[in-house]
């Protein structure tokens, strides 16, 4: 009797046990995106700005939706558009102070304390990848009302605790960073060295976003990134990003 | 003696009656472009950032775009103070302290300017504590400040020592720096190859044109308001040349525009032809055809082709202020239309929120700071000059 296959969630968790056990540079951590699996239900972007609590106007993950074709011949479809996590980054040179660049694990960060805001790193990124943080909330139109179980004392409560982005603790208080920072993707780093998947590969209703050690070639990742129907965005920048897409 | 004492006094001190009517007129101009920005500084210095016009897709605005026009002015002046102290112009003669006076005024104006557009200006400590030299912002953030330096210690020469062999070294190392600043501004637009309307060598290297020609615009209001000649056939003969030199530069600009310009036409590659239809047919239309060509370019050339306005004095330095004008617009189309380009198609419409979208017009707090920093250095500038006495008044006037 044949074996039931794993469900491909429960296959990526192994494949994440594994990959943590390597030092960090044998890792090469990669997303695939199976944009025939994608519905466009924008979960993968909820989810992200849940997890790492972003402010209106900062967002990492968009699904861009696009239309092709004229009626009856048309179609749409739906591109998550995460951090590229290039391994030829255009963002990390120009940064003045290096408060941008690849960690260990390849993985585009942002050093936070570091940035001063210039937003070149912005102006350099050919994906669109990064949005600057001018510290609004969600919240802060709200009205303030004493005592009522609504209202933005109580429900300002999410926003103003402090989220963890790379392990740190940051708080929004008194306009320190983010807040005037340059921020993006990072593969939920934070989550990943927990043993968690990114938010976005957890909460996608289609399995359409998968993520793991290239490096690793039992992982789902490598079984997927040499197949013929893989393209990368803007290839011929020679970015090298490292998020696939099937297509 | 009584008499001596007291012109040495007012010649130290300010007084407003001493003032030309020019000097006077430019202050008062001055003075109310600082009060309109006195709201803009205090709300970015003490409130933030929240409500200006640029955002995450139009990344940059009229505070970057300033900045390159300041920057511009700066270096340009400092290449026609060369004019007097190294190449020896004799009819230049008495104009260098005013330029390099005009270079030190207009370079911490520029680095106001691109310093109100950080998120973190207070970190600003950061490009000399853990530079990446790799990046040509720190490489321009350790230039500026080497070359602030270098013309603090020119007008020093300028004024105490100007004959000695030194002031030659430190002529020729700020008149390299001016050419390479100059044209490195337009590096920090061209080096991102993912905006492919700047990425193109044709960039940076207009930029030293442009500054010597912002120079040479500036020079033309110094001259044609603030300065004192005792031969007034000296400033004859400065409308003369700076008007060639005014001409010459106007048709090189045109000619680089329209190399520039037709290479975007011809090439119609679409992020290239978004930039080139937003300046010509598009939102900034006004700014491109009105400003920068009527105003900054055709007038002041026409001007110039008329002797009896081109060597009046009120007009010699309005054609001054019409071509910087121009040029200030002229940075902003450069500037803002390569950011409206979808960076990805359906980017913009992916996710709604403040400052995620490509449309973009300076808000009033960005023209407020502008207005307050112009204003600033207008008065920086003349208050300056008087103070330094570098329009060389003769003493007699100032009693």
């Amino acid at each position: 009797m044949a074996q039931e296959p794993k469900d491909v969630l429960v296959r990526m968790h192994e494949d994440l046990q594994r990959a943590l056990e390597k030092a960090p540079e044998d890792r090469r951590w990669v997303m695939v995106i199976d944009l025939r699996k994608c519905v466009g239900c924008h979960a993968c972007t909820i989810a992200c700005v849940a997890e790492n609590k972003l402010p209106p106007g900062v967002v990492y993950r968009p699904v861009l939706e696009q239309e092709r074709g004229t009626y009856p011949n048309v179609s749409r479809s739906f591109v998550p558009r995460p951090c590229m996590q290039c391994d030829n980054p255009p963002c990390t040179p120009v940064c003045p102070v290096t408060a941008t660049y690849k960690n260990a694990e390849g993985i585009v960060v942002v050093d936070y304390e570091q940035c001063i805001g210039c937003r070149a790193c912005l102006v350099a990124c050919p994906y669109g990848a990064r949005t600057s943080d001018f510290g609004y909330t969600y919240t802060e139109d709200l009205p303030v009302l004493e005592g009522a179980i609504v209202g933005r004392e109580t429900s300002d409560d999410y926003e103003v605790a402090a989220n963890y982005e790379y392990g740190k603790e940051w708080s929004r208080a008194n306009h320190g960073s983010p807040i005037g920072n340059a921020r993006k993707c990072h593969f939920c780093l934070h989550r990943i060295h927990e043993g968690e998947l990114p938010a976005c590969v957890s909460t996608c209703i289609g399995r359409a976003t998968l993520y793991g050690d290239a490096n690793d070639p039992d992982s789902v990742v490598a079984e997927l990134i040499n197949l013929p129907n893989v393209i990368r965005l803007k290839e011929e920048l020679g970015t090298e990003p490292r998020v696939y897409y099937l297509v | 003696m009584a008499k001596n004492q007291e012109v040495k006094a007012a010649s130290k001190g300010f007084n407003w009656k001493s003032l030309t009517k020019a000097e006077q007129s430019v202050i008062a101009i001055g003075a109310v472009a600082f009060i309109l920005g006195i709201w803009g500084l205090y709300t970015r210095l003490f409130v933030g950032e929240r409500e200006v016009g640029y955002g995450s897709y139009v990344v940059w605005g009229l505070w970057v775009s300033m900045y390159l026009f300041l920057a511009g002015v700066a270096t340009g002046s400092y290449m026609i103070a060369v004019l007097e102290y190294l190449f020896n112009v004799p009819m230049f003669k008495g104009t260098g302290k005013a330029a390099l006076w005009a270079g030190l005024v207009t370079m911490p104006a520029a680095l106001a300017s691109i310093g109100m557009d950080l998120g973190h200006m207070d970190r600003i400590v950061n490009v000399y504590l853990r530079p990446n030299f790799m990046s040509l912002l720190a490489q321009m953030v350790w230039g500026y400040t080497l070359f602030l330096l270098v013309v603090i210690v020119t007008l020093w020469f300028a004024f105490k020592r100007p004959s000695g062999a030194f002031f030659k070294v430190v002529l020729w190392i700020g008149f390299f720096m001016a050419i390479f600043l100059s044209g490195g501004v337009g590096a920090l637009l061209g080096v991102n190859a993912s905006r492919p309307y700047w990425s193109v060598g044709l960039l940076s290297v207009q930029f030293p044109i442009f500054a010597f020609a912002s120079g040479v615009s500036l020079m033309l209001i110094v001259v044609g308001w603030f300065m004192h000649f005792n031969d007034e056939e000296q400033r004859y003969h400065l409308f003369r040349w700076l008007g060639w030199v005014a001409i010459a530069l106007s048709l090189a600009k045109i000619y680089i525009l329209w190399a520039y310009l037709s290479q975007a036409w011809y090439s119609q590659v679409p992020d290239v032809m978004v930039p080139f239809n937003e300046i010509i047919f598009g939102e900034y239309w006004w700014s491109f055809w009105i400003i920068q060509i009527a105003i900054g370019t055709v007038i002041p050339l026409v001007l110039h082709m008329i002797p009896k306005l081109a060597h009046n004095k009120f007009w010699a330095g309005a054609i001054g202020v019409m071509v910087l004008v121009g040029f200030a617009a002229a940075r902003a189309n450069i500037v803002f239309p390569a950011m409206s380009v979808e960076m990805l198609d359906g980017l913009p419409t992916a996710f709604f929120g403040p400052h995620l979208n490509i449309r973009y017009f300076p808000s009033v707090l960005e023209w407020s700071v502008t207005l307050g920093v112009i204003g600033g250095a207008i008065l920086a500038f003349v208050l300056g000059a008087e103070f330094l006495a570098v329009f060389n008044k003769p003493k007699t006037e100032v009693k």
